[in-house]
């Protein structure tokens, strides 16, 4: 930008306050958008990290331990109060508890604190008073927890041997009909009952804060961690393997813990399905309407028509699929091939089939009008040129045209990807489940299984933040998943960008020309 | 288009149909008596669908031959797979209508067999620093309607007007959406069938009216029992003599307290004929104290012991445990 | 193709043959796709004509009872009602006015632009006007990336951690609000004062990014304050001062929530449009305006604005249809309750949102289904029709942009 002098000293009269109020729009919107961001990263990270564990000396010489979650002005009185996770729930009703600060005594943080995460109740937390072994011997004071480590540690290895036995012996063996498989599967049998009773039996036991004592079976024990006593090098480990779980494993207690992994698989195959279905209709209505139809007042008005159906409100595809598709289709689908298993719906009810087929049509006009725009840049002389050396249509489209639209298709697509997985409301009136832990592949005949249910990224974070058995329970967990769905989202928009930057540099030299 | 009348709760529902590999066999179940080999098929309830997965699970913990197929669309779609004969077992959380009954009836020959399994209670909740005791059903009429069918001379709008005086303001409203079974209890029992204001703010999930009172000392809503926690306060429920009956599972078991419900299985079992050995055992875990434990566990209240037993004997199941 | 021997007569007649079947088949594929394409609105007209013209056993429902009240009982004091599920099953008169639900899509939608608007147009300007052009090159897409973010995790944020927030900190939001617009201007005033070099490095081409950590802090400091001004100005307790000076209700998901939500939502489809529209204005125009002794926030004002109004028109048109279509937002930050008053402080229901939460519980075929399908049908109507409205003026535009004698 050029300095003149002249205009340097008008500037805080004419540009005046229009100017900075304008910039301040851009500047609002940029701040709106990092703290979103920034909330979403802090929280959902955040979350996996160890957190410390709090030993509270309350008035009245009551004692609880729990992690701290938030503060809030104490309604109806002064001062805060201050939210702690207790767990514990089969002993306190609850695991939650608000506390005062006026009330607190006294904080520490007593290394020996125990967190253990349980597979029925939720989380545990207390000082580790005994560990007993499988065989009963009983160990008490500071050598028990050495000796749970120990044992959490075999258990995992017994647990990975058994895993593996039932995935590379077991399962193979029980698809075979012969008599050395059934010898084999007998020996294999007999291999995983010493493997599980190699693993059972065993408990610790956990003096909570106000001195009751809580046995927890080994077998219920998902993890336990001494957070006051670890290093930063173990949070960061534990962190790393918080974060794993979550991506990797399926959802616990009715969606407030646990992974998110069938969430994240459900997604990313609705949206292959999808992207299948609507790139071939897509790159078709758009040749169609650029290369073939007749480019008059009704073309013109189609194309209005299919650009306008971009900005039709993604519940009303909803609605469409609903009724077209699932009642529709889906019903007649099931009087025909699924006679035996009526009144229970096959087709007839939401599933991945019909979520991707209404996403597809969702997405459509995306897809149509990013090619079109793609296939209006190509320079007329190209195609002249293809026809004046005695090429077909189809042999100049195909040849010629297509290859050239390609990143413009492509571009499409990833936008219609972007837009697809981020969709939820359609969703949830064609085929989203709030729980459905067996994902829709797997060894059964047909493998793919379009008329099941899924699980999507969105729709969890919907179902867990209001659905759920405990909101606050869920929260860090939306976070997460929330964080998850944008990245994924994000990548996806920053592909799309990146494409058609490297597309219009291109194909502008082209035109020029 | 081809109407199939039970299609409801689609976004609600839980699809669990996992077939169970021998290799799940647990060494303490192996000297159980003889296996128990076959498929158990149940269709119903989304509120009950948590309870059906755990004592679906345990039950495959204890007879690993059995194959389970549980689908929870709402109670609407457990009489028509009752009829069609698709499934033996149809969780509901309402008794059946009237109308079920009979093209139960006209179908089969005979009336399904019902079974308590468990009693859920609806709780009105405050915020849990709100000093208020309890209400009674004219009272929430008057808060939560405004057709007032209860009887209540005029609406209460203000915290004022139920006699406390803090916190004070406007009362804000929280419930259920419509067509959820919890509303519709909630409008029967509290509202005389009235309509709610619309100033009722409708959340998608007890939890998410749970939540909404906890972060609000102005409002007030209800839910149902298994979603309490400790940032809301339960009322009680103040009847007619005036006394208060807190919603403690004592209470809602002995049925004295009037927002409760009993949650149903429903049987299609032909008189004089015994069931088939896999609804059998679920039926006999069911009502186990350990099926019971699990009712408690998930925030439901369990069923008397009386009745309990009462409901072994009925189907001729030991009287062990 | 030169050196290829020239193709048999048969050959050729392949060749052609299969052009021609190509052809066809492009086109009637084209026109299949495009025909479901454009199936949607139909079958959703199809599926709700019942409602009005009973057949059988289907009750008929009165047009009175969709939009005006029904009959209203003397114990019922709410004249317009949706409640279905409750009336329609019961036997009572049914209570299924649409209008409640009407009344909330365009309430929010009114408010999602109260707030996108201004500041969509603000960027728009800042951005065609005086932002530097590697800014605004990079500036776009994160723009474009802010309109991609899903609505459930918008509305989650809206609903569960700032609507609780708000209703804690209400004087804060208030202050924040109220110095805002002086913060801003306080910025250009302040670096006017500056030492020349200073100013070099803070050029107004940039202050969209160097902006936002001094907006932060003026945020900040409005928190800050905030006790001070709600002591001052409103009694020492703003939401009482709301309740029992005003007489204003106050939700915790109010509908400035939603709209502060959706404003943020829609705001980068406004934004694109005019930028366009802002941009495209033949380059002639500005420069004669300026050469003419008119700032460039003059010339704006005087001469690029109303040349671009139609186009700006069509962005805010578009916005509005995003907005009335909207389902997550309205249905996580809203509480859903039916109400129809002008108190921005006070909950709303959607259409869109009711169809979301009721229509898999309804029974294919019943009234319920075909009233959903019918709101289903005004929301596509409506947005098909801004849309097309907006898609006119564009092309109108485009015209008369050509006909300035500039291009671009």
């Amino acid at each position: 930008m050029k300095a003149e002098p002249s205009r340097r000293l008008r500037l805080p009269r004419g540009e005046g306050a229009g100017a900075w109020l304008a910039a301040g729009s851009v500047a609002l919107s940029l701040l709106a958008l990092l703290a979103l961001l920034a909330l979403l990263t802090v929280r959902g990270l955040g979350h996996f990290w160890p957190s410390p564990v709090e030993l509270v000396e309350l008035e009245g010489g009551r004692q609880l331990a729990g992690e701290r979650v938030r503060e809030v002005p104490h309604a109806g009185g002064d001062g805060l109060e201050r939210l702690y996770r207790i767990g514990n729930q089969d002993l306190e009703g609850g695991r939650w508890a608000w506390v005062r600060l006026s009330a607190i005594e006294a904080v520490s943080h007593p290394a020996d604190l125990v967190v253990v995460e349980r597979r029925r109740w939720g989380q545990a937390i207390g000082r580790l008073s005994a560990f007993q072994g499988a065989s009963g011997e009983r160990i008490e004071g500071e050598a028990a927890w050495p000796a749970l480590e120990a044992r959490l540690a075999e258990l995992g290895t017994l647990r990975d041997a058994r895993d593996r036995l039932r995935e590379e012996v077991i399962l193979p063996l029980a698809g075979r009909n012969d008599e050395t498989a059934a010898r084999e599967l007998k020996a294999a049998h007999a291999r995983l009952r010493e493997l599980q009773s190699a693993m059972a039996g065993g408990r610790l036991i956990l003096a909570t804060a106000d001195g009751e004592g809580l046995a927890v079976p080994l077998e219920q024990l998902l993890g336990a961690r001494r957070p006051n006593a670890m290093s930063p090098l173990d949070k960061l480990v534990a962190w790393g393997e918080g974060v794993w779980r979550f991506l990797s494993e399926g959802p616990r207690a009715a969606n407030t813990a646990g992974g998110v992994w069938p969430a994240i698989f459900g997604t990313v195959l609705m949206v292959m399905l999808m992207s299948i279905l609507v790139t071939p209709f897509g790159v078709l209505a758009a040749i169609y309407l650029n290369e073939v139809a007749h480019q008059g007042r009704l073309t013109r008005l189609v194309r209005i028509a299919v650009r306008n159906l971009a900005g039709v409100p993604s519940i009303v595809y909803g609605v469409f699929g609903l009724g077209v598709f699932v009642y529709g289709i889906g019903g007649r689908l099931d009087s025909w091939f699924f006679e035996a298993s009526l009144p229970s719906p096959t087709f007839g009810t939401g599933g991945l089939l019909w979520a991707s087929l209404t996403l597809a049509l969702l997405t459509l006009p995306v897809v149509i009008v990013a090619t079109e725009e793609g296939l209006a840049r190509i320079p007329d002389q190209q195609r002249e040129g293809a026809l004046a050396l005695g090429a077909t249509r189809l042999e100049m489209l195909s040849r010629v045209v297509l290859p050239m639209a390609a990143p413009a298709m492509l571009t499409g697509v990833i936008l219609a990807v972007a837009r697809a997985a981020g969709e939820v409301a359609p969703l949830m009136l064609v085929g989203v489940a709030k729980l459905a832990p067996q994902v829709p592949v797997d060894g059964d005949f047909p493998f793919l299984h379009l008329e099941r249910k899924f699980m999507h990224l969105g729709y969890h974070i919907f179902d867990a933040a209001f659905h759920g058995g405990d909101v606050q329970a869920a929260m860090p967990l939306v976070y997460a998943t929330a964080l998850l769905l944008v990245l994924v989202i994000l990548v996806l928009n920053l592909t799309a960008i990146f494409l058609r930057h490297h597309l219009s540099t291109r194909h502008g030299a082209l035109t020029r020309r | 288009m081809s109407v199939v009348p039970f299609r409801r709760l689609i976004h609600w529902l839980l699809l669990i149909a996992f077939c169970v590999p021998l290799a799940q066999a647990q060494a303490d179940d192996r000297d159980r008596g003889e296996a128990i080999v076959g498929t158990l098929g149940t269709m119903g309830s989304d509120t009950m669908a948590g309870l059906m997965l755990r004592w679906g699970e345990a039950l495959v913990r204890r007879h690993p031959g059995i194959r389970l197929q549980l689908q929870a669309s709402g109670s609407a779609s457990a009489p028509p797979a009752l009829v069609a004969g698709t499934t033996r077992l149809g969780p509901m959380s309402r008794p059946m209508s009237d109308a079920e009954r009979h093209a139960f009836v006209a179908r089969h020959g005979y009336p399904p067999r019902e079974l308590t399994v468990a009693r859920d209670a609806l709780v009105v909740v405050v915020h849990r620093h709100n000093p208020l005791a309890g209400l009674g059903r004219r009272e929430l009429d008057a808060v939560f309607s405004d057709t007032r069918r209860c009887g209540a001379p005029a609406a209460i709008r203000d915290w004022q007007a139920l006699g406390v005086d803090w916190p004070e303001g406007r009362i804000r409203l929280h419930g259920r959406n419509a067509a959820s079974g919890t509303q519709a209890l909630f409008r029967r029992v509290a509202l005389c069938s009235g309509l709610f204001r619309p100033a009722v703010n409708e959340h998608p999930g007890s939890a998410a009216v749970v939540a909404a009172v906890a972060e609000d000392p102005r409002s007030i809503g209800y839910a149902g029992l298994n979603h309490l926690t400790s940032g809301v306060k339960a009322l009680a429920h103040r009847i007619d003599d005036g006394t208060l009956r807190a919603p403690d599972p004592e209470a809602v078991r002995r049925g004295e307290y009037a927002l409760s419900r009993d949650l149903y299985l429903y049987l299609n079992v032909p008189p004089g004929e015994a069931l088939p050995a896999p609804e059998r055992a679920f039926l006999d875990l069911v009502l186990s104290p350990a099926g019971q434990a699990v009712v408690e566990e998930l925030g439901f209240v369990a069923l008397p012991e009386a009745q309990r037993r009462r409901q072994r004997r009925a189907l001729a199941l030991d009287d062990g445990g | 193709m030169l050196d290829s021997p020239p193709p048999t007569a048969v050959r050729r007649r392949l060749r052609q043959g299969r052009d021609r079947l190509a052809t066809a088949l492009i086109t009637a594929g084209g026109i299949g796709v495009i025909a479901a394409l454009l199936a949607i609105g139909l079958f959703l007209a199809v599926e709700v004509v019942p409602l009005f013209w009973p057949s059988g056993e289907a009750s008929a429902i009165h047009a009175e009872a969709l939009w005006g009240g029904g009959e209203t009982a003397a114990e019922d004091a709410t004249r317009h009602r949706w409640a279905p599920t409750a009336t329609l099953t019961s036997g009572e008169a049914p209570r299924i006015s649409l209008v409640p639900l009407a009344w909330g899509t365009l309430e929010a939608a009114a408010w999602a632009l109260a707030i996108a608007v201004p500041l969509a147009l603000g960027a728009a300007a800042h951005s065609s006007l005086f932002m530097s052009r590697r800014l605004r090159s990079r500036l776009k897409p994160t723009l474009e990336l802010m309109e991609a973010l899903p609505g459930v995790v918008v509305g989650f944020v809206a609903g569960l951690v700032l609507a609780p927030w708000v209703e804690r900190h209400l004087a804060e939001v208030v202050a924040c609000l109220v110095l805002l617009v002086p913060g801003l201007l306080l910025a250009g005033g302040l670096r006017s004062r500056l030492p020349a070099r200073w100013r070099e490095a803070l050029p107004l081409g940039w202050a969209g990014l160097w902006l936002v950590p001094w907006l932060a802090l003026v945020l900040a400091a409005s928190v800050w304050l905030a006790p001070w001004l709600e002591a001052l100005a409103f009694d020492g307790d703003l939401r009482r001062f709301l309740e029992l000076r005003l007489g204003l209700d106050i939700a915790v998901r109010n509908a400035l929530i939603v709209g502060a939500a959706m404003g943020f939502a829609v705001m980068p489809s406004i934004y694109a449009l005019a930028e366009d529209a802002l941009s495209g204005v033949p380059a002639s125009l500005a420069e004669g305006a300026q050469a003419l002794g008119a700032t460039r926030w003059q010339t704006l004002w005087r001469v690029v604005l109303p040349a671009a109004s139609p186009g700006i028109f069509s962005a805010v048109m578009i916005g509005a249809g995003r907005a009335v279509g909207e389902t997550m937002i309205v249905l996580m930050a809203s509480g859903n309750a039916a109400l129809m008053t002008l108190n921005p402080l006070d909950g709303l229901r959607s259409l869109a949102a009711t169809i979301a939460i009721e229509l898999p519980e309804a029974g294919p075929g019943g009234v319920h289904y075909q009233l959903l399908l019918l709101a289903a049908l005004a929301l596509f109507v409506f947005t098909f029709l801004v849309n097309t409205l907006a898609e006119l003026v564009r092309t109108r535009l485009r015209r008369r942009y050509r006909r300035l004698g500039g291009g671009s």
